[in-house]
């Protein structure tokens, strides 16, 4: 019984683990998306400046779709990147909290404090004499 | 103001050697106690001592838990038995995340600032306030920079960053600022560098270790550090706690030339404080900053007099209220400004506040073991007899007179060119330096040739 027990535990603890693993890599992947879709739009700003249709890659394949369309769709794209990598910070906080208690480790401390403003920050900063 | 804080700032100075000196209670490292807070017999520095050690223990736990916060403690005791350094224990157990203030009774008497504004000062130094800082971060190793000029020689310059981390690498386009700036921070390639993507200030960490064997000839300053991980733009969380008091001062110093230069602050208007409150307390509802109760350790507390007790009565109540330790080595005497007695020198209506610590007289095994801490604190050997016979001196004196001995004793031993403190170098220096005892015991007997003598005095009176 003792033994099932922390079997339980310990498949609880890598469950966690694996959890907060997973996320790491996601933000990761999702962030060098978004800096692939900022690489491309600076070469449709600097490098494509004459062309009216530019080649895009989707999957293994190349379309011919024309320049104001390409640039809208990137756009969007790095918005809702954003946006998804945002949550998963949120959610990864409260994932790596979990496993720290879990395993019985303190909770970080000031680490469910909202930040300050960025104002706020220079007085701040100006009083710590940095 | 920043151009001219920047011309005006004197290089510093750095001492090479830096010697640590060694303190009355250098040796204390925390109180003593295993993780059920039963104090050790010898542990962490400390000795003896084993009901107050645990009773200080339990008021550490709460002062960690941060709940109570506005409750005081009196530690009471005989001369040389350890309320110090019961107090640097709490001090040190407590870790450097906790506010920990510590003043002399006597030290709220001067000319510039009140009694009652020294102590609030010291009430607010005690407070913690815990916030903290956001930013976007561009952190990765430099892999590349191309940068264009143009071939008339002026107008923009454009160019291109190549920066990578352990995981991914892109390539940023760069406009005229950011070439400055990496220019002016003298960026190449192998560089680990971050860039504030708020405010486009880059940072120079270091150079990656994978570029070790660029050069042959490396300065000192060199620094190498590994490739950063994960995902390239990061969000950085920097905590910082700051006191009340710091908080304080920046907002209470008139703007001018001058007031960077005066050290001293002052005394601080009541309205700034009445701000401050408001503004920490608004942050702590918005979520943007945590409170820290931490401690003012009042030593020699019955040097207060009666308008600071009364004013420590008032201090306690308010809800922005440190956790107070007091000591004191008084008996039942005067309270300081007036003619009433009391118990330790501290009116009864603070006193019922109060939870009290006794600390009592050290026996002749723990006599013997601080005198062992204290040689070894201070790089002295001792030999067996000379340890004993310095024992009985503690026991027989004080066992501050035995301590003071130790670092005298290891000057005469060192002197006839000795390793071991020995009987002999004991004896010498008893006969040289004279005992609280000894020295009234030899006034008693030649007051008479001494000055403005006067038979009649009585005692000294300190209350």
């Amino acid at each position: 019984m003792e033994a099932q027990r922390v079997l339980e535990y310990l498949s609880e603890i890598e469950e966690a683990a694996e959890d907060v693993l997973a996320s790491r890599q996601q933000i990761l992947d999702l962030d060098k998306k978004r800096n692939m879709n900022r690489e491309a739009l600076n070469a449709l700003k600097h490098e494509m400046v004459s062309e009216e249709k530019v080649k895009v890659c989707f999957g293994n394949m190349f379309i011919k779709l024309p320049k104001a369309k390409t640039r809208d769709m990137i756009q969007r794209d790095q918005e809702q990147l954003d946006k998804e990598i945002n949550s998963l910070r949120l959610s990864l906080k409260d994932k790596l909290n979990h496993l720290n208690k879990l395993q019985g480790k303190p909770e970080l401390t000031g680490y469910n404090l909202s930040p300050l403003s960025s104002d706020e920050v220079k007085a701040i900063n100006h009083l710590l004499k940095r | 103001m920043a151009a001219q804080m920047a011309t005006t700032k004197v290089p510093e100075v750095r001492d090479i050697t830096r010697i640590e000196r060694i303190g009355a209670h250098s040796h204390i490292r925390g109180l003593g106690l295993d993780d059920a807070l039963e104090p050790r017999q010898v542990s962490q520095g400390m000795v003896g001592q084993l009901a107050s050690r645990r009773a200080a223990g339990l008021i550490l736990e709460m002062i960690k838990d941060g709940h109570i916060a506005g409750r005081a403690v009196l530690i009471a005791g005989q001369p040389g038995t350890g309320k110090t350094a019961i107090a640097m224990g709490i001090a040190q157990a407590l870790g450097p995340d906790t506010p920990f203030t510590a003043m002399a009774g006597s030290e709220i008497f001067s000319l510039e600032m009140s009694k009652t504004e020294a102590l609030s000062q010291a009430f607010r130094k005690a407070i913690g306030v815990r916030i903290k800082e956001e930013t976007e971060i561009i952190e990765g190793e430099v892999v590349e920079i191309q940068i264009d000029r143009p071939a008339t020689g002026t107008g923009a310059k454009v160019g291109k960053l190549t920066l990578k981390t352990t995981e991914m690498e892109t390539i940023y386009d760069l406009g005229t600022k950011m070439i400055e700036s990496l220019s002016k921070e003298r960026i190449q390639a192998g560089d680990v560098i971050t860039i504030d993507k708020a405010t486009g200030k880059i940072s120079k960490l270091g150079r990656s270790f994978t570029r070790a064997r660029d050069y042959d000839a490396m300065g000192a300053q060199t620094q190498f550090v590994q490739c950063p991980e994960g995902e390239l733009q990061k969000r950085k969380e920097v905590v910082h706690t700051v006191s009340l008091h710091e908080i304080d001062v920046i907002n209470s110093r008139t703007q001018g030339f001058l007031a960077l230069f005066s050290g001293d602050t002052g005394e601080i208007k009541s309205e700034v404080r009445e701000q401050i409150n408001a503004k920490v307390s608004e942050w702590r509802e918005e979520g943007k900053a945590e409170i820290i109760p931490g401690v003012l350790f009042i030593d020699e507390v019955h040097m207060l007099d009666m308008e600071c007790f009364s004013f420590l009565n008032r201090a306690l109540e308010s809800d922005l209220s440190p956790v107070l330790i007091m000591a004191t080595n008084r008996g039942i005497t005067k309270i300081r400004g007036t003619n009433y007695q009391s118990p330790h020198g501290i009116p009864i209506d603070l006193l019922d506040r109060l939870l009290i610590i006794t600390t009592s007289p050290y026996t002749e095994k723990e006599t013997r073991q601080i005198l062992k801490i204290r040689c070894e604190e201070e790089d002295v050997e001792l030999s067996e007899e000379a340890h004993t016979v310095l024992t009985r001196i503690g026991q027989e004196t004080s066992l501050r007179y035995a301590i003071q001995l130790i670092s005298t004793a290891g000057l005469v031993c060192r002197k006839r060119r000795g390793t071991e403190v020995q009987v002999e170098d004991i004896k010498r220096v008893y006969s040289l330096f004279l005992d609280e005892a000894r020295s009234s015991q030899y006034m008693k007997e030649y007051q008479d040739s001494f000055l403005f003598n006067e038979t009649t005095q009585p005692t000294m009176d300190t209350s």
